[in-house]
């Protein structure tokens, strides 16, 4: 089979919308994701369609364009990219450990972003998860995540998922939202030009307040309670940078704990392949250095949507357009003047978004009180089950980045390989150090990204 | 702060710490001065305490000679001065790790009793180990060969299809970052200083001598230093007008998800790879020599030959996940002895590098006779064999 002309990891609105551009020029796309279908987190397609909810009508707008296109456009679900290698050399294995190594002549990275969730006591009790998690058990399988339900972090995803959880029928008892209120207030005056967005938030406002759903704004969740699981969550309001008046802390009998501070960019594959990264703390943290054509340093890699900086779903569309586009231009398939006027109309609508995009990044913005929950005997490192008094020690004693912490207290050295501690514990660091989140540098990436097996590598010989 | 100190240890990799410890338990005054470098080679490292095995070619050694020439027979054994060395360093591993426990608190998990295994497939293998066995002499231990029922009664995970192996009671391992880590804490119990992310960026040197360190995180009036900065060591010696001929040596290693400790009890070296379990159940695979300057990339071809060497050896590994990929740089020299001590154009300047593919098991000496000739004294191994002036190319 002769290699597709592009390769696409990710199949979310980014990806989906890149293929459809540079197929729509000729191309030939190859989409990877290892989600069972196309959508990404947004669009995620039900397992269990009689009982999860329907799906959203710009993903299934989506994927029609993509299954239109079906003669340029091939689809890989279920794979998992784990390298990138010189040359823009994919590694990709299948579920059932089979490897190949893709060698495209343009490679487009949409993979997203995961969730950010702060280490605090309790953190790691079964019972608390992320709303992202409780959405997929909604959304894939119609599966309520618990009877009683406390949502706590920051931003416009909080709401949508208390909303989902409503219409589950599952008992939310409150949101607690961070940020001020008034901050929140102020919304409107840097949305007037997305007022279809504003639009969506004050629907998700209204259908919560119909089902006396609290929103309380300025709180923050101090401490998870349990034994073997979780069983209340105490919560106190905060000032301004977000530190916790312990005076008046209020306990909540829940059973699950949904925590959620935001997003960060997916930028392993990025770094595998070489591409310079900078610190951009206001859209996640690293990011891939990208050109006005979401050109990555590495000629040919091409990077779109929140996994080069958290923006939602409509930005991730309309960048992978323009990454498909720009692709397209690389290889040659369309004229400088035909990519100039495609990228003009999208930095357009692009420039529309950004106002109340930037607004919202401000409000949720992390702030330090978040990293004064953590105590000495709290986990901040799930995989090799570090406590802060360990890493804080390996830190005196001066491993201030995140190799040498790593080597000191194996903080970050399991499989997840720093991607969910480092965020906060990056931060935890500098603040103990007294340096910027910019020396300590983000954790390094090393193949494999997913889980492969040693035999994935090593095919069976045939004749034996 | 005080910015001045008898000696600075440029380097805080595992050959830096042992000389920084070495001299502060001696009571000179230490500064050890490192930067985190892609590809330094300590934390890069295996970990394996192979004195005998690497000395006679197993190890990395029989694996680049495989690469190279095909399978057949195997590479020539290393200098005898070098085993000699290496045995010695090897030697001192348990009382050290006891210093270091009661020191600083921390097990380098210097393992006793693992041995390694080198596993024999065919003929041609058949007649190389028996020289092997020849080479090694009686000096160093009782080498064996083992028949495959020995092996399996060991290790049962071992492959059957083989003919035999050759057991190195001696060669044992320890976790490098471990070892390097408590070395460093121990010199600063006994007064050193460490200062992290100090790149060194020149050496001010006046009438034959060198007079300061200037590094990041300033400058420093010294009486001595010490060039312990590995594949970086020609960069180093440089700035004091130097040339010594080290070159990076790329190995590339991957390792799996951690096992149930002693699933594997041996070290294994095979002539594709080298497999050893750490203390916490990981399993490393290792390794490729390579030369490719300061390039730390991993190549998806020698993941796949590392791998594949690993299930021939242990076929069980075949379904184990793997965890990670990595490279780092061993300081290479031409003529694979390390280079240490006094360098001839600078009254006050010593090496401490070119460790190559031995340089955590020659740690714990490399540190003893280093400082030893830092101070004027006689080094309880004679060094001779590993002065820089060996090479003659001196442009200064
Ligand atoms: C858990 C979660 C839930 C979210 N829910 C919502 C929501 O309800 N509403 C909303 O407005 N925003 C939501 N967001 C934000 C949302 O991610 C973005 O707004 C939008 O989906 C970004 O689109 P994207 O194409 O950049 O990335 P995504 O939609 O995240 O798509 C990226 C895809 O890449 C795949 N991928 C990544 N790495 C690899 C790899 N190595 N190999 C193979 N495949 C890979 C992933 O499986 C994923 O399907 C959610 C984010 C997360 C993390
Ligand atoms: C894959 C692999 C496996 C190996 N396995 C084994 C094994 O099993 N057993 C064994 O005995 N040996 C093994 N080795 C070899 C061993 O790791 C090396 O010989 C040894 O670690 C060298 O130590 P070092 O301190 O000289 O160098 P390094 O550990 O590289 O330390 C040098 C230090 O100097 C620092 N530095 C560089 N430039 C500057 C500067 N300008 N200023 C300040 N600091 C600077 C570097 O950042 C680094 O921290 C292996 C090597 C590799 C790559």
């Amino acid at each position: 089979m002769t290699p597709p002309a592009i390769v696409i990891i990710g199949g979310g609105p980014a990806g989906m919308s890149a293929a459809v551009a540079a197929a729509t020029q000729g191309l030939s796309c190859t989409i990877i994701d290892e989600g069972f279908a196309l959508g990404g987190q947004i669009y995620r397609k039900p397992t269990n369609p009689e009982r999860a909810p329907a799906p959203h009508p710009r993903g299934e707008q989506l994927r029609a364009e993509v299954a239109k296109l079906a003669q340029q456009i091939q689809v890989r679900n279920g794979d998992n990219v784990w390298g990138i290698f010189d040359k823009l050399r994919v590694a990709v294995t299948s579920p059932d450990q089979h490897t190949e190594l893709l060698q495209p002549q343009a490679l487009i990275l949409a993979p997203g972003a995961h969730e950010l969730v702060p280490p605090f006591p309790g953190w790691t009790l079964p019972g608390v998860m992320t709303p992202g998690a409780a959405q997929i058990l909604i959304k894939t399988m119609g599966v309520a995540p618990g009877k009683r339900v406390l949502l706590a972090g920051t931003g416009p995803f909080l709401l949508a998922v208390a909303c989902q959880l409503v219409d589950a029928g599952v008992h939310v008892v409150a949101v607690l939202e961070a940020s001020s209120r008034p901050a929140w207030l102020s919304l409107p005056l840097h949305g007037f030009r997305t007022p279809e967005i504003l639009a969506e938030g004050l629907a998700y406002l209204s259908k919560l307040d119909r089902a006396h759903v609290p929103v309380r704004y300025g709180r923050i969740v101090v401490a998870a309670q349990g034994e073997t699981e979780l069983n209340a969550v105490e919560h106190a309001p905060v000032d301004a940078e977000w530190f916790p008046d312990n005076n008046r802390i209020e306990t909540e009998q829940v059973d699950t704990l949904l925590v959620g501070y935001g997003f960060v960019p997916r930028v392993q594959l990025a770094q595998m392949a070489g591409c310079n990264l900078e610190l951009r703390p206001d859209v996640g943290g690293w990011i891939p250095v990208r050109d006005r054509n979401l050109a990555t340093s590495i000629a040919g890699i091409f990077a779109a949507g929140d996994g080069a900086g958290v923006a939602g779903s409509l930005v991730a569309a309309l960048e992978g357009q323009l990454a498909g586009m720009a692709a397209a231009r690389f290889l040659g398939a369309i004229d400088e003047a035909t990519f100039a006027a495609a990228r003009d109309s999208i930095e357009q609508e692009l420039a529309r978004l950004k106002p109340l995009r930037r607004a919202l990044d401000k409000i949720s913005a992390l702030q330090p009180g978040l990293m004064s929950l953590v105590r000495d005997d709290t986990i901040v490192c799930r995989c090799e089950e570090v406590t802060w008094r360990e890493a804080r020690e390996a830190v005196c004693a001066g491993s201030t980045t995140y190799r040498s912490l790593k080597m000191t207290s194996r903080a970050g050295m399991g499989a997840c390989q720093g991607r969910f501690c480092w965020p906060f514990l990056s931060r935890l660091v500098a603040a103990e150090a007294k340096c910027s989140l910019a020396d300590i540098g983000p954790p390094s990436a090393r193949p494999p990204l997913g889980p492969i097996t040693l035999g994935a590598l090593a095919p069976e010989p045939r004749d034996k | 702060m005080t910015n001045t100190a008898d000696v600075v240890v440029i380097g805080g990799g595992a050959i830096g710490a042992s000389v920084a410890f070495a001299l502060a338990r001696r009571g000179a005054s230490v500064t050890l001065l490192d930067a985190s470098t892609p590809g330094r080679a300590t934390s890069a490292s295996a970990g394996g305490l192979w004195s005998l095995g690497e000395s006679l070619g197993l190890g990395c050694g029989v694996i680049l000679h495989t690469a190279q020439q095909g399978a057949g027979d195997g590479p020539a054994p290393l200098p005898r001065t070098l085993m000699d060395f290496l045995w010695a360093s090897n030697l001192r591993f348990p009382s050290l790790a006891a210093e270091l426990r009661t020191l600083c608190g921390i097990d380098i998990e210097a393992e006793a009793a693992t041995g390694l295994l080198y596993l024999v497939y065919d003929e041609e293998q058949e007649r190389h180990a028996s020289r092997i066995i020849e080479w090694a002499g009686s000096d160093h231990g009782a080498v064996e060969k083992w028949t495959p029922q020995h092996i399996r009664d060991r290790d049962p995970l071992i492959t059957h299809d083989l003919r035999s192996a050759i057991h190195f009671p001696g060669d044992n391992q320890v976790n490098p970052m471990l070892l390097t880590e408590a070395l460093k804490r121990g010199a600063c119990a006994k007064g050193a200083r460490y200062l992290a992310e100090a790149r060194v960026r020149a050496l001010r040197c006046s009438n034959g001598r060198i007079v300061a360190v200037e590094s990041d995180k300033g400058t420093i009036a010294c009486g001595a230093v010490v060039n312990a900065a590995g594949a970086w060591g020609a960069q180093i010696a440089r700035l004091a007008g130097i040339e010594i001929p080290i070159q990076p040596v790329r190995g590339q290693i991957i390792c799996t998800e951690a096992l149930r400790p002693g699933t594997l009890r041996s070290n294994l070296s095979t002539r594709d790879c080298y497999i050893l379990q750490k203390a916490h159940g990981e399993v490393i695979i290792g390794s490729t020599t390579e030369y490719c300057d300061f390039n730390t990339e991993v190549r998806y071809e020698d993941m796949c030959s590392l791998a594949a060497g690993a299930i021939r050896a242990v076929p069980a590994l075949r379904n184990v996940t793997l965890k990670r990929a990595w490279a780092g740089l061993r300081p290479g020299t031409p003529d694979e002895l390390p280079i240490l001590g006094a360098a001839a154009e600078l009254e006050n300047f010593f090496h401490g590098t070119g460790g190559f593919r031995t340089g955590i098991v020659a740690a714990p000496l490399t540190g003893e006779v280093v400082a030893a000739s830092v101070l004027g004294q006689t080094p309880e191994f004679p060094i001779e064999p590993f002065l820089a002036s060996r090479f003659q190319r001196i442009y200064v």
